[in-house]
């Protein structure tokens, strides 16, 4: 699906090495985890399409190593249920630190409209199932605002705010990898808090420190705090937000079957 | 579960199938024949920009074709710059790199197909270039704007500023006798709060009259920052039309790419109507201008990304160890190692330690609205524009793959037309009869 059109360096080598890696490793640790060999091999799988959408590289090597790392950090950072990190995250930022020929095109996905609305609608499908498109609500709408402000003080124009916005990897981000239950926050409000704190981070990485893949970075530094938010907000949380209670009793319900999981 | 499994190893097994049909040699490039560089464009200007970690070497080529009093540019640069961090390049480096890097046409021949011999059918391009000018003016005073650096290298008097208001940047200018076109004072209000300085150039008419020169030397700035940016937007100030630029980094580690707008490399690789050698330069603009038309005019085009120790065909010879020092490129600091093989055949090739990415983006202003930026990669994956013509045999043919071999060449012949009528956007009627 547009990936021929995208000239990007996308190798479906590398894409059944991404696949392979994640869910061979996936079952292993299963296994030495004692959870049983079924378990869940869609996650897996969409760890490997997230890394083989978002890492480029020219040897397959890199990509084993991703994949390997970021369904290992789900079985090794795992807390109360709960993954530590993004797998596909955690494996991008290992490739980007480990090894020396790996590296994210924030550009190749180019800013078309229709991409956006067909990132958009897929993206909302999957969010519907999973109920938390308040992440990606919250971090596109303090990400915008922060750029906007930023543009407004600059004097820009405004198509150059729209420009910086309209990058499909930024939305792709949003939309697929802040939103994995396995490894954001519980509470609406923790969540929130949490969106709002990695479009920060974002916006500090991008525009004063020039990191081109800041996104990344911002989410693996932050991804850990789910964790104390969790113990802030959970309990809380049953008791002020009916929504919420919905939500947490589904995400409950996924958890004990895993197969349903996305993450 | 086993259904996903089931589907899961088919298809590892499809792209298992399709990996294993991607050629992995390279054949032997064809003969060069012609090139397109930046001479192909009336208002192209040239950047080299070699880099390593955060220290940057910018090269602008200067191609100002008025009278030399007239002359000024103002570039907005990360940091202060010094006199020993500036310098005039040899004028002909930049052309160098442009001839080392423009797309190519290269051609075969085929072989009497009732001799038993081997052919070997492919070509190279060969691509085109640009260059960047700016022009402003220069001047002095106190109004918000401090002069950090005032010296003269060359044929060149140069003055860092820094400012703290657009206002009293604009109205220095004027008093020190720049004329700057109306609309850049808003433009230079977000390089002065990002903490840009200026760096403002003019003719030392008396050091351009003694140097000897007949035209303005490339000026050449070192500096260390972060920032892997090219400013565009002063160059539009006044003008909606598109400019064309052309983008030489050099990088030891891999192509770069643009991050803030898709980099597309340029159709490459197809065999095109052997009349094409006559008209080489109008068939690349053609088929620039029909890819940036499809490309709704908002890409960076790649047109060549090489290691700087071999290319293959050649379109001009690899420059040398101290011709890349020219260029900017500091990292060199063993002995010259370079192997020059230019007709290399067979990977692997050499490692020069340097490695070319050019880029050609034709840009205007509701296109591209921000700055350039760009990041290296450590992408080392090979691109050329390359153009094949291949000659059909014209001898006398008895046998009966010769009589084949006849008959498939008209089938060819509008493969190649048909090719050549899709990249170029010319009309099918006319290639048709330029091919008689």
């Amino acid at each position: 699906m547009g990936i021929g059109t995208r000239d990007w360096t996308l190798h479906p080598e590398f894409i059944a090495v991404a696949i392979a890696t994640c869910v061979a490793t996936q079952l292993l640790l299963s296994w030495v985890s004692g959870k049983g060999l079924t378990n869940n091999i869609r996650s897996a799988v969409i760890t490997a399409l997230g890394l083989s959408l978002l890492l480029r590289t020219d040897d397959w090597t890199t990509m084993f190593i991703a994949a390997f790392a970021g369904i290992a950090s789900k079985f090794l950072f795992q807390i109360d249920h709960k993954h530590c990190f993004n797998p596909a995250n955690f494996g991008i930022i290992s490739a980007l630190s480990l090894t020396h020929n790996a590296w994210v095109s924030p550009g190749q996905w180019g800013e078309d409209w229709w991409y956006g609305l067909l990132f958009l609608g897929t993206g909302g499908l999957i969010l519907k199932r999973i109920g938390r498109w308040d992440t990606t609500a919250a971090f596109l709408i303090a990400y915008s605002s922060m750029e906007a402000i930023r543009n407004l003080w600059l004097g820009w124009t405004w198509d150059v705010f729209l420009h910086r916005l309209m990058s499909g990897s930024l939305i792709l981000f949003a939309l697929f990898m802040i939103t994995d239950p396995r490894s954001i926050p519980d509470s609406r409000k923790g969540r929130i808090l949490w969106s709002v704190a990695i479009a920060s981070l974002t916006f500090i990485l991008r525009n004063y420190f020039f990191l081109p893949t800041a996104v990344f970075w911002a989410l693996f530094i932050l991804a850990p705090f789910t964790v104390f938010i969790d113990r802030i907000w959970s309990s809380s949380r049953f008791t002020w937000f009916k929504a919420g209670k919905l939500e947490l009793t589904q995400l409950h319900a996924q958890i004990s079957a895993p197969n349903s999981v996305t993450s | 579960m086993s259904r996903l499994f089931r589907l899961f190893i088919s298809w590892l097994l499809v792209s298992s199938i399709v990996f294993s049909l991607t050629p992995t040699a390279w054949a032997f490039c064809g003969f060069y024949v012609a090139k397109a560089d930046a001479k192909l464009y009336n208002k192209a200007s040239q950047v080299v920009i070699a880099r390593d970690g955060d220290r940057t070497v910018l090269t602008m080529a200067n191609d100002f074709q008025g009278d030399v009093k007239d002359f000024a540019l103002v570039v907005p640069v990360p940091t202060v710059i010094k006199k020993e961090q500036v310098k005039v390049a040899f004028p002909k480096i930049v052309e160098r790199l442009d001839a080392f890097s423009a797309p190519r046409l290269v051609e075969y021949f085929d072989p009497d197909p009732c001799a038993p011999v081997y052919s070997i059918n492919e070509s190279a391009p060969r691509s085109a270039s640009f260059m960047m000018r700016k022009s402003a003016p220069h001047g002095r005073r106190d109004l918000g704007v401090t002069v950090e650096a005032r010296f003269n290298v060359g044929e060149y008097d140069i003055v860092i500023l820094s400012a703290k208001e657009s206002n009293g940047l604009e109205t220095w200018l004027h008093l020190n006798g720049y004329k700057i076109p109306p609309g850049a004072k808003e433009l230079l209000t977000p390089y002065i709060r990002s903490s840009m300085k200026f760096f403002v150039a003019k003719v030392n008419l008396k050091e351009f009259n003694t140097s000897g020169y007949q035209f303005l030397r490339p000026l050449q700035i070192s500096y260390q920052s972060p920032k892997f940016i090219l400013p565009i937007r002063l160059g539009m100030v006044n003008s909606s039309a598109a400019q064309d630029l052309i983008i030489y980094i050099l990088s030891p580690k891999g192509q770069a790419e643009v991050t803030n707008y898709r980099t597309v490399k340029v159709p490459s690789g197809v065999n095109i109507p052997v009349f094409v050698k006559q008209e080489f330069g109008g068939f690349y603009k053609s088929m620039f201008q029909t890819a940036y038309t499809r490309e709704d005019k908002k890409v960076a085009f790649l047109e060549y990304a090489w290691d700087m120790g071999s290319c293959d065909p050649c379109s001009a010879e690899p420059l040398n160890n101290d011709e890349l020092q020219e260029a900017g490129v500091f990292w060199l600091n063993s002995p010259p190692t370079n192997q020059i093989s230019p007709r290399l055949r067979y990977r692997p090739y050499p490692t020069s330690g340097v490695f070319i990415t050019r880029l050609h983006v034709r840009y205007t202003r509701n296109k591209f609205p921000e700055d350039l930026m760009f990041q290296e990669t450590s992408h080392r994956e090979f691109f050329q524009g390359r153009y094949i013509l291949q000659h059909p045999f014209t001898g006398q043919v008895s046998c009966d793959q010769g009589k084949e071999y006849v008959r498939s060449l008209s089938q060819r012949k509008e493969q190649e037309a048909q090719t050549l009528a899709q990249l170029t956007n010319w009309k099918i009627p006319d290639i048709r009869r330029k091919m008689q």
